[in-house]
Formats: structure tokens, sequence, C-alpha cells
């Protein structure tokens, strides 16, 4: 996300692509040939669990989605693995390529995230590591 | 597979629960030794009649098991420790029984034990970026599944307090639970909010403790009278397509499955006992948050989806209803070691259907099933009779 001149950092090497013709992120996910079925993240044995054949080729997922459950956690996670803000927006999101996934919501208003809304894909930082790097992650904003 | 009806019979001959709650000075090994100790008492039998020893527990390090057995005897027997996050205790009995079942032992231990960090659940049941990413947050894993179950049933914020009333009512005559104080629907709907839509009060609280069983076959007994058998002790991993947040899977919106991972267990504990929810007297819930207690009720076939709510309302759970539900109070009194609450669910089973329970005491309980979840996920169901 342009502004910043810290070093930026992914949470996890893999998960999203930003250079896609139309401009945006991307999630890289799994697609079975044989079922269908849409894996998020990508499984890179290229095994489906559902018709347990290794099946499996690499997609790029569908930036928007429907926010089908969302929670707002009011105190911090235990075993110090957190290190972003508290409070923070969680949640399920369908995509219409048939996949749910778990991702963090971000919103100007935590209290506000519509369930059954639509919301779409953005990369953006979840906290500083000690060495001043931004690590960046996945999460889906809702949109009007 | 060995059909486990064409097997012989297994029972529980001795039951041991210590307090429950927080004990800074005392570690796993002192509580899981002392629940030992009282189920030997409590089978009339002593250390040299076990002839294996299967110990769950969860956040506990390198053979904790062991540990505390080396308080109580060392016989060279078999010791094996059983992490199976919060179903280890109803794991460790499944093995106990599988062992006694098939003839590979006569008398075997089952011990769960856990002194817990504070704090929630620290749970590592999650991949690392999962964890960073602040997924491992049980109540909000909870929450999530809470959202979807009250839009599609109707249950309110109020529904799920009345759980909580209920379970704090019998755990208030519970001596061995960390709460034993009773809570109003208002003390819960003004509890602070952890993870919309749960509050503090929705949630089960922590506690270190013990709990162990001695199971044997019939002719070990030394007392039939108060000897309780095991119906069925049947444990499930997850089944592809059903969501459990808690467990880092979301639901498949293509292949939803036939049968989910709580249905399948019950189904399997049906079948192995020849009992169905018709049958059942008594039952011990899986409240580590309120909701699972009410959605666990519909899944194991007691009712159907979005009726538990209505049924609590109208006083089939309580203590002198159709059906009581924790009866010691549950989770939510009792508090929640994880690797011990399996067990745990299981002395009070025992100690109901031996009538025995004092002013918690049910009416003519004769068959009683237990049930828990676990992150991985597991769901155990155990079904006893007297």
């Amino acid at each position: 996300m342009g502004e910043s001149n810290q070093q930026q950092v992914p949470l996890k090497e893999g998960f999203w692509t930003s250079g896609t013709p139309d401009g945006g992120p991307r999630l890289i996910g799994s697609r079975c040939t044989n079922c269908g079925e849409v894996y998020f993240p990508k499984k890179p044995k290229g095994w489906c669990l559902h018709c347990q054949q290794q099946t499996l080729e690499e997609i790029l997922l569908s930036p928007r989605g429907r926010i089908s459950a969302v929670t707002v956690v009011r105190q911090p996670p235990a075993g110090g693995f957190y290190h972003g803000p508290v409070p923070y927006a969680y949640g399920l999101v369908d995509l219409s390529d048939g996949l749910r996934l778990v991702s963090q919501i971000t919103a100007d208003d935590l209290d506000s995230i519509p369930v059954g809304g639509e919301a779409e894909l953005v990369i953006k930082p979840l906290y500083q590591d000690p060495e001043g790097r931004e690590i960046m992650t996945f999460m889906f904003t809702p949109v009007a | 597979m060995k059909n486990l009806n064409e097997m012989r019979e297994v029972y529980v001959a001795g039951i041991g629960l210590t307090q429950w709650g927080f004990f800074e000075q005392q570690e796993c090994y002192d509580f899981g030794s002392e629940a030992i100790f009282k189920a030997l008492a409590d089978a009339e039998m002593g250390w040299n009649d076990i002839q294996a020893a299967f110990c769950g527990s969860v956040y506990q390090g390198t053979a904790s098991g062991h540990q505390a057995i080396k308080e109580v005897g060392l016989t060279g027997i078999p010791v094996i420790n059983v992490e199976n996050a919060c179903s280890s205790g109803s794991s460790s009995l499944r093995l106990a029984y599988l062992m006694v079942a098939a003839e590979i032992y006569d008398v075997v231990l089952a011990l769960g034990m856990e002194k817990m960090p504070r704090g929630p659940i620290p749970s590592t049941a999650f991949r690392p970026w999962e964890l960073a990413s602040g997924f491992n947050i049980q109540v909000g894993n909870y929450a999530l599944e809470t959202v979807e179950y009250m839009r599609e049933t109707g249950v309110t914020e109020e529904d799920l307090a009345r759980v909580t009333v209920k379970n704090r009512k019998n755990g208030a005559m519970n001596p061995n639970a960390r709460f034993q104080k009773p809570v109003s629907l208002e003390d819960v709907m003004a509890s602070r909010m952890v993870a919309e839509p749960l509050r503090l009060l929705h949630c089960c609280p922590l506690a270190d403790g013990a709990a162990a069983a001695v199971v044997c076959s019939k002719n070990k007994l030394k007392s039939l009278s108060r000897a309780v058998k095991i119906a069925a002790s049947v444990i499930t991993s997850g089944v592809y397509g059903d969501g459990m947040p808690a467990a880092g899977i979301a639901s498949s919106l293509q292949f939803p499955p036939e049968v989910g991972i709580l249905e399948l267990s019950a189904q399997q504990a049906y079948q192995v006992s020849g009992y169905g929810p018709e049958d059942i007297d008594i039952v011990q819930g899986y409240d580590t948050t309120v909701p699972s207690e009410l959605w666990g009720m519909e899944k194991l076939g007691f009712c159907k989806k979005g009726e538990a709510a209505g049924l609590l309302r109208d006083g089939k759970f309580d203590l002198d209803g159709d059906l009581p539900v924790n009866t010691d109070g549950g989770l939510m009194s009792r508090g929640h070691p994880l690797g011990a609450t399996g067990l745990g669910q299981i002395c009070e089973l025992v100690t109901q259907l031996r009538d025995e329970a004092g002013a918690r005491q049910v009416k003519k309980a004769r068959v009683g099933l237990a049930h828990a979840m676990g992150a991985g996920p597991n769901s155990s169901v155990t079904i006893l009779t007297r």
C-alpha cells in the first residue's frame, strides 16, 4: 500500500499476487479439475481432500465475496502469537468461486460491519515486527 | 473391523475427581495423583491391580502422565499419554474401554488432568499464519458459529444467557466446581463483551483439576451394585465439508457433508449401545460456550434444529425436567481443565447413575450421555448405563 516507506513483508509468501491485469490484489488458491472444489491457501501437494486425487490446479480467487459471519474480538488472543491491534474483526467470507474462508475484516467502524454484505480483498499491514518492518496480510473490507 | 457389540462388557469400577479451581501452589501431577488415589479407593482396588494407564492432558509437557503416576506406584505397566485437545480425557477413556473390551487387559486406568495457563485458551491447533492472524481465539470462533446459528434459528442472546443461568444454578450444588454461585439473566447480559455476540458469562471459565476412572471387566468388579457399564465410547475426527472455525476449518459451500462430525459420533454411539436419544435420562453437554450446548442437544438428536432454546425455556433441561443437562453445572461452573473435562463429565454421570449426587441428584437416572468437542476437530460421545 503506497504511502509507506517502511519495508513490507508478507505474513506468508505465496498467499496473494498484486500483478494481475486488472491491477488489484488476488488470493492464490487451488481448484480441483475433477470435482470443482476450491481451496485457500493453495494446497502445495495438489491433493484434493474431497475427491482424494492429485487433481488441483492453481487459480486466482475472486477479490470479492459476501460476509456470512463476523465477530469483533475485544481481548487479545492467548499464546503470544498475535501482534495486531485489539479490538479486531474477523469472519467467514464466501467468495463467488464457491469457497468460504476465514479472514480478518477491516473497516473504519468495526461495530457496523454488515453481515450478508459485499466485501473486497485488501492487503494491509497487520503489525510492525521488532525490526520495524510492516507485516502484511490479506483482509476483506465491506464495500458500499 | 470388530463389532464392539460382540466384545465383552466393560464397567467403570471407580471414579476420582479433585476440586477444580485455580491453585497456585499445586502442579498437574498433584491433581492427577489425587484423582488416581480417589478412583482406586472408590473401586476398592490398589495400584497393583492396574494393568495399563492412559493419561489425557494438553499443556503439561512431555510424559506428564508418568509424573502423576510416579506419585502412586512404579509397577512397569504401560503408561500412555494422550493429547487430543478438549477430548483428551474422553479419548483416554475410549482407549481404556477398548483395551478391556478386546480382552487385552482386565483393569485399566483412564486419567485426565490439567493445570491451565491464565487467560483464554492459548490454542495452538492452527497453522502459524492463522495464529499470527488472531484466529486462535476460541470464543471468537464459537462466536462465528453462533452468528450463523442465531440467524438460522432465531435464538436470541437471552436464550444463550438462560443456558448459563441453568448451569450455574446446578453448579451451586457441586462442591467440586470452580464457581458455586448462581447468576441471574441480568448478570449474564451485563457481563462484558468478549467477541460479539458472546459475553464473558456465555463462556466457560478455565480451571486446574483432574478426573480419573478405573475401567474393568465384570469379573474384576469388587462391587456390582455400584458399577456403571460403558454402553458406548466413541471418538470421531474431522468430516469433509463440516466447518469448525475452532479447528481452523471453514465449511465447504460446494460439498456440505451429509452427516457432520458431531452427528456421526452420536450415530455411532447409539448404534453400539443400542440406545437412542429417547432412552437417555441425563446429559453432560459441551458448554464451552453456551450456544454449543444448545446446538449440541440438537445434533445429538434430542430435538430438531432450532428447538433446544424453546425446550430450555420450558424447563425440559432443568434438574427436575424430563432431560436434565449438565447436572453438575457443566463447563460453565466446573471450569475447563482441558485434558480433564471429558473424564469430569464421566464422573458426574457415574455419580448420578449411582444415585450418589446429593442435592443435585436426578430422579430415576438409568442411562446417561456425555458429549465433548475438541480442536482438531474431535467429537466424543460416551453412553453409560446402570
